[in-house]
């Protein structure tokens, strides 16, 4: 794929999303199930690269960039990041108060509830790749409920799936055994 | 208030713009504390503008808020070195961090354990629904969230729609339909 198909892509996604993962059904769509060249496991290790590095949880996009077309997917990703930012100062300037218009609001959060359940619906087959086995369901439920706790971060919580998931293959109680 | 130097922008947002896990949310918390309260680059109703037009703003609500502030302090190319200041250098470790990846998981342990985080991070989507719920339901518009949210994976689902034309759809429904009345 060419930058500027990638970039084009990953800007609709960015660009019509207002949350880190918000972008990730229009991706999918685009990506996994119309071109092919990202595929769902891909799409959901770059979940796991964007929630374990530092920065913004939408940096993602840059790995599935990266997927898609090594590191000119890369930048095109960062690039498609970056261009939605650029709308602000011209928002400050015809904006500016009126941000907290009621009109304005009910808008957005229409927009933010929509695109939650799109983004509900995006992890229905991410969730059927991933969670082949008990120990990869349990793993997914502690998960919520230690986010919804706020008793780890997302960092200490995916080392300590991985750790689970090795010990767990290790004692021969995975079905994902090691080959 | 403090008119900031460019280069200080660049190391403010460079820093901890890139250096903060936690998503938006938390580091913006942390830039708080070092631009308004440390630094006096804003006072605290430039920040609520800033952050509330952020939350306006499609895609990264973080860069946005960012760009904004950079862009109060020195204009356009404030508003550019902040927003390159806060992207470039995360942007090109996870960028390394996806190379590293393929790499690592030919290793047959490594993918065991990228199994367990896989599991992790479809919990992780999961909460990241739940938690956007959270903040927007309420008992005056329970009936209205319960709709969007069921009727955008209904029309993904079964009508066959784009997300992008779901959610414009909403959009201009919500523009449409009387204001709610909160209780």
């Amino acid at each position: 794929m060419s930058f500027l198909a990638i970039y084009w892509i990953l800007l609709k996604a960015t660009v019509t999303t207002f949350s880190g993962l918000g972008s990730l059904p229009v991706i999918r769509q685009e990506l996994v199930l119309q071109r092919h060249v990202v595929t769902d496991e891909q799409l959901n290790t770059a979940v796991v690269i964007g929630r374990t590095t530092p920065g913004p949880i939408g940096l993602y996009v840059v790995s599935v960039g990266y997927y898609a077309a090594g590191m000119k997917g890369a930048a095109a990703g960062w690039l498609a990041l970056v261009t939605p930012a650029l709308a602000i100062p011209l928002m400050l300037r015809l904006i500016g108060r009126r941000a907290d218009h009621p009109r304005t609001k009910q808008v957005m959060e229409a927009i933010v509830v929509s695109s939650t359940g799109l983004l509900f619906a995006a992890a229905i087959p991410l969730a059927r790749d991933s969670l082949t086995d008990a120990i990869a369901i349990g793993i997914a439920i502690l998960t919520v409920a230690l986010m919804i706790s706020k008793k780890a971060d997302s960092l200490a919580i995916i080392g300590g799936a991985a750790l689970i998931s090795i010990l767990a293959a290790a004692a021969h109680l995975s079905g994902y055994a090691v080959r | 208030m403090n008119r900031p130097k460019v280069r200080d922008i660049a190391g403010v947002f460079g820093r901890y713009g890139n250096l903060t896990f936690g998503g938006g949310v938390a580091t913006i918390g942390v830039l708080r504390h070092e631009i308004e309260t440390k630094r006096g680059w804003i006072d605290s109703d430039q920040f609520q503008l800033c952050y509330g037009l952020c939350r306006l703003t499609p895609g990264t609500n973080l860069l946005a808020f960012c760009t904004a502030v950079g862009w109060l302090g020195r204009g356009w190319f404030g508003g550019l070195v902040a927003l390159l200041a806060a992207s470039v250098p995360c942007s090109a470790v996870v960028a390394v961090a996806t190379m590293a990846f393929e790499i690592w998981t030919r290793n047959p342990w490594a993918k065991v354990a990228l199994h367990g985080a896989l599991a992790a991070a479809v919990g992780l989507v999961v909460f990241t629904c739940w938690s956007l719920i959270a903040t927007n339901i309420r008992r005056s518009n329970w009936i209205r969230v319960t709709l969007l949210f069921g009727g955008a994976i209904a029309l993904q689902e079964f009508a066959g729609m784009s997300p992008i034309q779901i959610l414009l759809l909403c959009a201009g429904v919500a523009a449409i339909l009387p204001l709610e009345k909160r209780r």
